[in-house]
């Protein structure tokens, strides 16, 4: 098991470094002057000329590449912001756990209520219950995720005065924006755990059960909701894998300090090294998710645990 | 669940909310509040006074420093960390007395040699260079403690204006030169308020400076909250999360207005929005055509359906609170069947295309939409070209635009800092602010002549003609000038906003 998670450990890093190249290439392709947006529209050309200087944007692709790799893999450092002049690692490091919570809040939100709600939904399939679960669910999907944040505002912060509207400083902040990145998940969720919930509950080792005499509660959790589990873990790993690279819409928002918004302002700006030490940042986040996703996998089903060389 | 254990269960939810929301209200303040909370729409960049030119990280050092003078929009010099200063006759030496016993927030004093070290920054900086970029560094003086002088390269009478601008804040030597990059978010200065903290994208907080030499702020605290949508700074206003709030959008005017708890700050500030032209491209370059799609354009109607109310029809390049305004000069007139004429004369066929370029503002869009329909009677077809700004620029300085739609501030109380950039043929032919590729001898002597007069009834009249002779040669089509909306609590007092973007908040109280 060991030896299964070393070898993904090692495969991260040309994926990391296929994705430093890629993102480098097509901030160097993309249209606009870093030095001008940090400057101001008011900078003179003298100025704007001498800055790029400065920052080396007049060398060659591959030399600004392979400076950039050189600070990367030999000190670790993801370099300077162009228009902060923090250390990118020290702006990641304040914006990240924003993130991380709201990714963790919103995937609580979702699983706690799309799970139940698709295992009564496959267990009373074609009921009333599961078809307004499903209707639910094709909302969840549809609703753009600004427009329910703001209607939820106005409804819990302004009528209600029960939430507060935006900042992210107590827990109570935390509810209406997990909610509304939440929608989302819980409608993919529910969908997911219902359809496979029903391919499970009609096998025959369920009958079995059943025959065997035991308590519904344990055939449906215990069996059916067991082998049920890995495409659940799948989607669910997917989604929060996605969240974790900041929603920039809800951030926006809720006015939430997260790295989403963090990347927004930084490509606005050809804030160069930010963009590439946050997508870095984001890509490792989602690497390691995808390896916990695969871990849980074992955890689950012996079957795979035994794949796992 | 058992009938008994529902009933357990909703009788513990209920005391559980109780308990929840009980905790959540506010006990009414006894005493008059002395903190304010003002939401923001953007974070600040850097804190260094050198280091950046935007309004939202200007809002910030506007209250942590101090500069030499101050400066109103009359042109009126008032004094503030110099006691006293005079200009040589030939208008190129400038010398401050510098008031004595004044601390920096470290408890060090403000020494003249702080002063020098600081204009000296300003004038190397790039971001701030073309507001003091004309200082000539070499040329610094202290003769004593409290005594500076330096020399401009040329005469420039806007230069005075300058000094009043966030970028000639002055900043302690020692510490920046300790600190390095790291004072941009550790600042340390003079002025009626301390630096506390800095939550990237979420607050910014400061606290009273007890040891200030001027009127001692009313205010013990600022927060500042960057609150990305306008909608939601409007609606914290109404929740009492914030005191005040900066740019309210045009949608959210009349709820702030129709609550009584709320007032509504209004100013017209110094920006203008405008179409320019690219006056080197085939059929721009011919002022005619230019005047043409003035006069088939309804500027009034365009910013009435766009703005709705905020702001005002632009007129000329020089924004109405600059000084030496034309006050004569109204926005231009609408007339269809001129701009037919004109168009005809000019040989310019049925159906000439005009690519209007702009970024994702949504006014601008919105006012290019119209553009495009009142251009349509006139037998022009415009395309609109939305492009993100660094894009859009991009595009500017490679000249590749018909007409791209922009924002231009004069970031000083002098009409200098309004024309000179956008206009001149020194801007023309590089990267830079002539977004017109615009060149005229006239225009170009007037500029000149108005940057090296003194102020005075000639000066001004120049600049009329100036303003006049822009007009004629219709580089741009003048759309709006913008303006400062702001929102607070109806018990806010001591405000009073700038035409500049920026605003000093030290002199507020609450009733």
């Amino acid at each position: 098991m060991l030896k299964y998670v070393g070898k993904r450990l090692l495969m991260m890093i040309p994926v990391l470094l296929g994705v430093t190249f890629i993102i480098f290439s097509m901030l160097y392709i993309t249209p606009g002057d870093p030095a001008r947006l940090v400057l101001g529209d008011s900078a003179s050309p003298e100025a704007v000329e001498q800055y790029r200087e400065e920052q080396g944007l007049n060398d060659p692709f591959l030399v600004q590449y392979g400076r950039y790799m050189k600070n990367l893999i030999l000190h670790g450092d993801l370099g300077t912001s162009y228009s902060t002049k923090k250390p990118v690692i020290d702006l990641i490091k304040d914006c990240f756990p924003a993130t991380v919570k709201l990714a963790f809040c919103s995937m609580l939100f979702a699983l706690v209520l799309g799970i139940p709600i698709g295992i009564i939904s496959a267990i009373k399939q074609y009921s009333i219950f599961d078809m307004c679960s499903m209707a639910f669910a094709l909302l969840g999907i549809s609703m753009p995720v600004f427009w329910l944040g703001l209607l939820l505002t106005l409804l819990f912060s302004v009528k209600l005065g029960w939430l507060p509207s935006s900042g992210f400083n107590t827990p109570l902040h935390l509810i209406l924006p997990a909610v509304s990145l939440g929608a989302q998940s819980v409608a993919v969720i529910t969908r997911m755990t219902r359809s496979s919930m029903l391919e499970v509950i009609n096998m025959d080792y369920i009958k079995t059960a059943r025959a065997k005499g035991l308590h519904e509660k344990t055939v449906i959790i215990r069996h059916a909701l067991g082998n049920a589990l890995i495409p659940i873990i799948t989607s669910a790993g997917l989604q929060f894998g996605t969240l974790l690279g900041g929603a920039v819409l809800t951030e926006s928002i809720f006015s939430i300090p997260g790295i989403g918004r963090l990347m927004v302002d930084s490509i606005k700006m050809r804030d160069f090294p930010t963009v590439q030490g946050g997508v870095l940042i984001i890509a490792l986040a989602f690497s390691i998710v995808n390896l916990l996703v695969d871990l849980l996998y074992a955890f689950v089903d012996p079957r795979i645990k035994a794949q796992y060389k | 669940m058992s009938r008994k254990g529902l009933m357990r269960f909703l009788i513990a939810a209920a005391v559980s909310a109780t308990a929840l929301f009980g905790s959540m209200s506010v006990s009414a303040a006894e005493t008059t509040q002395d903190t304010l909370t003002v939401a923001m729409g953007s974070d600040a960049t850097s804190i260094d006074p050198v280091a950046v030119c935007n309004v939202y990280s200007s809002n910030i050092m506007a209250q942590i420093y101090d500069t030499l003078i101050d400066v109103a929009e009359d042109g009126t010099v008032t004094p503030r960390l110099a006691e006293s200063y005079e200009v040589s006759d030939d208008g190129l030496t400038y010398t401050f007395k510098i008031r004595q016993g004044v601390k920096f927030h470290n408890g060090d004093e403000l020494k003249a040699s702080d002063v020098a070290y600081s204009l000296k920054r300003a004038q190397a900086s790039a971001a701030v260079a073309h507001i003091f970029g004309d200082i000539d560094p070499d040329s610094f003086e202290v003769p004593d403690d409290y005594t500076v002088s330096f020399k401009l390269q040329q005469q420039n009478t806007g230069f005075i204006a300058g000094l009043a601008n966030t970028g000639a804040s002055i900043v302690p030597e020692a510490v920046v030169e300790a600190e390095g990059d790291n004072f941009g978010s550790n600042p340390i200065g003079t002025g009626p308020f301390k630096f506390v903290s800095w939550t990237k994208n979420d607050t910014i907080e400061l606290e009273r400076n007890d040891d200030y030499f001027g009127e001692e702020p009313a205010l013990s605290k600022i927060t500042f909250r960057i609150i990305t949508e306008a909608t939601n700074r409007a609606i914290e206003l109404e929740s009492g999360g914030v005191d005040m709030a900066f740019d309210i959008s045009t949608n959210d005017i009349s709820r702030v207005e129709d609550n009584s708890n709320l007032q509504l700050i209004r100013k017209v500030d110094n920006q203008t929005t405008f179409l320019a032209f690219n006056c080197e491209k085939e059929p721009w370059n011919n002022p005619d055509v230019r005047q043409a799609i003035s006069y088939a354009l309804d500027t009034t109607a365009i910013c009435n359906a766009v703005w709705r109310g905020v702001g005002a029809p632009a007129a000329g390049p020089i924004a109405p609170n600059v000084k030496y305004h034309d006050n004569d000069l109204t926005p231009h007139e609408y007339n269809v069947e001129k701009a037919k004429e004109l168009l005809a004369a000019a040989g310019v066929q049925e159906g000439q295309k005009l690519v209007i370029s702009t970024n994702e503002r949504q006014e601008r869009i919105d006012m290019a939409t119209i553009i495009q329909s009142q251009l349509k009677e006139v037998g022009i077809d415009v395309e609109i070209e939305v492009l993100e700004w660094g894009a859009l620029l991009d595009k500017a300085d490679r000249r590749e635009q018909d007409a791209i739609m922009v924002g231009w501030t004069c970031q000083t109380a002098d009409p200098d800092m309004a024309v000179y950039a956008v206009f001149h043929t020194q801007s023309n032919g590089q990267v830079g602010n002539n977004y017109a590729n615009f060149s005229s001898e006239k225009v170009d002597e007037l500029l000149e002549k108005g940057r090296s007069m003194p102020d005075s009834d000639d000066r001004e009249a120049v600049y009329k003609e100036l303003q006049e002779e822009i007009v004629a040669e219709a580089p741009w089509v003048f759309l709006n000038n913008g303006e400062v909306v702001v929102g607070a609590k109806a018990n806010m007092k001591g405000f009073e906003p700038t035409a500049f973007g920026y605003h000093p908040l030290y002199n507020i109280y609450f009733e």
